[in-house]
């Protein structure tokens, strides 16, 4: 599998595995199967490059990305689904004091970007 | 009871709506749900469609109205006209069109819908275009008074509603009134961008409507996605007919975090993110108050609509038994120019979803509760005012000949 992200972003490759997930039912399963300290670990890595990231990402047209920015892109959107949770509930990988997520059913989760 | 005075400046404003406390029988007695379905659901006007969702002509959807035990085919004609019919075929009765779940949706370039069974097909008008082995039926037999049997259907906004009566008391913009008025001209179509939401909730539809229809909750149930943000109290709260209006009002005491920060600069698409000018229809926050958040309408019986700047979002409570509602949940922005705004778009679309998931956490516990039949009656405080409206007009709904 090729997990090669675009020059000056190689340092974030290790969490494309993990990560660069195309739909937001993929990142939110991923979200919820973490540990507080893979959410950590992956919000600490992503936080201090979203500045960079998001201007790479403006070099292209809306979805219009080569396959290594495509990837990147995910991964931002995977660090969208996860900040809430460091930022606003402590750590914990659901939402506290919420309905089951897993009742919530999105109709556009299963679409790419 | 307390005397009125300023910290009841609803009751004020809506005297006739009294201060008294409202009864749960409504939210959880078997017989006035199966009175309420008559009374209510089968007369009123019930959103069932944005055009977004069928723009072009031959463009069809099959909703299911579980209370009518139905479901019904919206297609756009060749015509431009969005018309309605019970999915229901004039042969033998079957679904015309096989549905999967809740929404079905499909396209034909004739604007023709066929029945799989044998092959009867009907016009985006409802008529019986094609019969095979036409000449085999009973020469009584009209194929002209066979069509589809329609349903009343209107647009508003481009919101498509039904009303499943045979003769509504009211054409929808009637039926709206000073609401329709209200909400008009805000740019709902240019913002089509939707992320929906469903689930089926074990409550009454009142319950899950009532829990989405103050902000007297913001600083307790959203204290996870939205910590720090304390309503400022109901603004401009009006009352038209059956439906009712009101401004919230949101405070943010505090700098937004790392990443929210990052997005709030990209789109503003935030509930409580600072804007500039207005897109709001010029009677919506008239004062233009700083620290308005968006617009909560009821549009009676079942459907919540929220307009802001730069985003908007419904909210629909569809009754299944006394006990169960299914839950639409439905958030628009306008589509994404950048990458970077696609990105910020998640992230407030994400928020929005978790402390949609903090709304409805209550919802079954507090049926559960009722059912207890501990209390009879609910109280509610001044700012819960749109609820006690709901009830006012509903009780006279119930009581109508």
């Amino acid at each position: 599998m090729d997990n090669s992200l675009p020059k000056g972003f190689e340092m974030l490759e290790p969490l494309v595995a993990d990560w660069s997930l195309p739909t937001q039912n993929a990142r939110q399963e991923r979200r919820k199967a973490s540990s507080r300290g893979e959410l950590r670990y992956f919000y600490d890595n992503m936080l201090p490059k979203l500045p960079a990231i998001l201007s790479h990402l403006d070099g292209y047209p809306l979805g219009e990305l080569p396959a290594a920015t495509a990837r990147l892109f995910a991964l931002s959107l995977s660090l969208a689904e996860v900040a809430p949770h460091i930022e606003l509930y402590n750590g914990n990988p659901g939402v506290p004091f919420s309905f089951a997520e897993d009742r919530f059913a999105a109709e556009h989760g299963e679409a790419a970007f | 009871m307390n005397a009125p005075n300023e910290r009841l400046r609803w009751a004020a404003k809506y005297p006739e709506l009294g201060m008294e406390p409202i009864p749960v029988e409504p939210c959880i007695s078997p017989e006035y749900f199966e009175r309420e379905k008559e009374q209510v659901f089968m007369k009123t006007w019930l959103k069932v469609a944005r055009i977004e969702e069928i723009a072009n002509p031959g463009d069809y959807k099959v909703k299911k109205i579980h209370f009518a035990k139905t479901s019904v085919i919206l297609i756009h004609g060749k015509d431009g006209k969005i018309r309605g019919f019970h999915n229901t075929c004039s042969h033998r009765g079957n679904k015309v069109i096989v549905e999967q779940g809740e929404e079905t949706f499909g396209r034909s370039k004739a604007a023709v819908v066929t029945c799989r069974f044998h092959g009867w097909v009907y016009d985006a008008q409802g008529q019986l275009a094609h019969v095979p082995e036409e000449d085999r039926f009973s020469p009584c037999w009209e194929k002209e008074s066979s069509g589809l049997t329609p349903v009343h259907t209107d647009v508003w906004e481009g919101f498509v509603f039904i009303n499943l009566a045979k003769m509504p008391a009211q054409s929808l913009s009637d039926y709206l009134g000073g609401i329709g008025t209200h909400l008009a001209a805000y740019p709902y179509g240019a913002m089509n961008r939707c992320f929906s939401y469903h689930t089926t909730l074990d409550c009454n539809w009142k319950i899950a409507l009532d829990a989405f229809s103050e902000a007297y909750h913001v600083s307790t149930i959203h204290a996870g996605s939205f910590p720090n943000v304390f309503s400022t109290g109901l603004a401009d709260v009006e009352l038209f007919g059956d439906h009712r209006t009101t401004g919230i009002c949101l405070t943010l005491n505090a700098e937004p975090t790392p990443v929210a920060r990052i997005a709030n600069e990209i789109t503003g698409a935030s509930l409580v993110a600072k804007r500039g000018t207005s897109m709001l229809p010029p009677s919506v926050n008239p004062g233009r108050r700083e620290d308005f958040s968006f617009e909560l309408s009821v549009v009676f019986p079942n459907i919540l609509i929220h307009i802001s700047e730069g985003i908007w979002f419904t909210h629909q409570f569809w009754p299944v038994a006394h006990n169960k509602t299914l839950w639409e949940g439905k958030y628009y922005v306008p589509e994404p120019k950048t990458n970077s705004e696609r990105w910020a778009v998640e992230f407030a679309q994400v928020l929005q979803r978790n402390a949609w998931l903090e709304d409805t956490a209550t919802m079954e516990d507090t049926h559960a509760a009722l059912e207890s039949g501990a209390k009879s009656h609910m109280v509610l405080q001044d700012e819960e005012i749109l609820l006690r409206h709901g009830y006012k007009v509903l009780e006279q709904y119930m009581s109508a000949k």
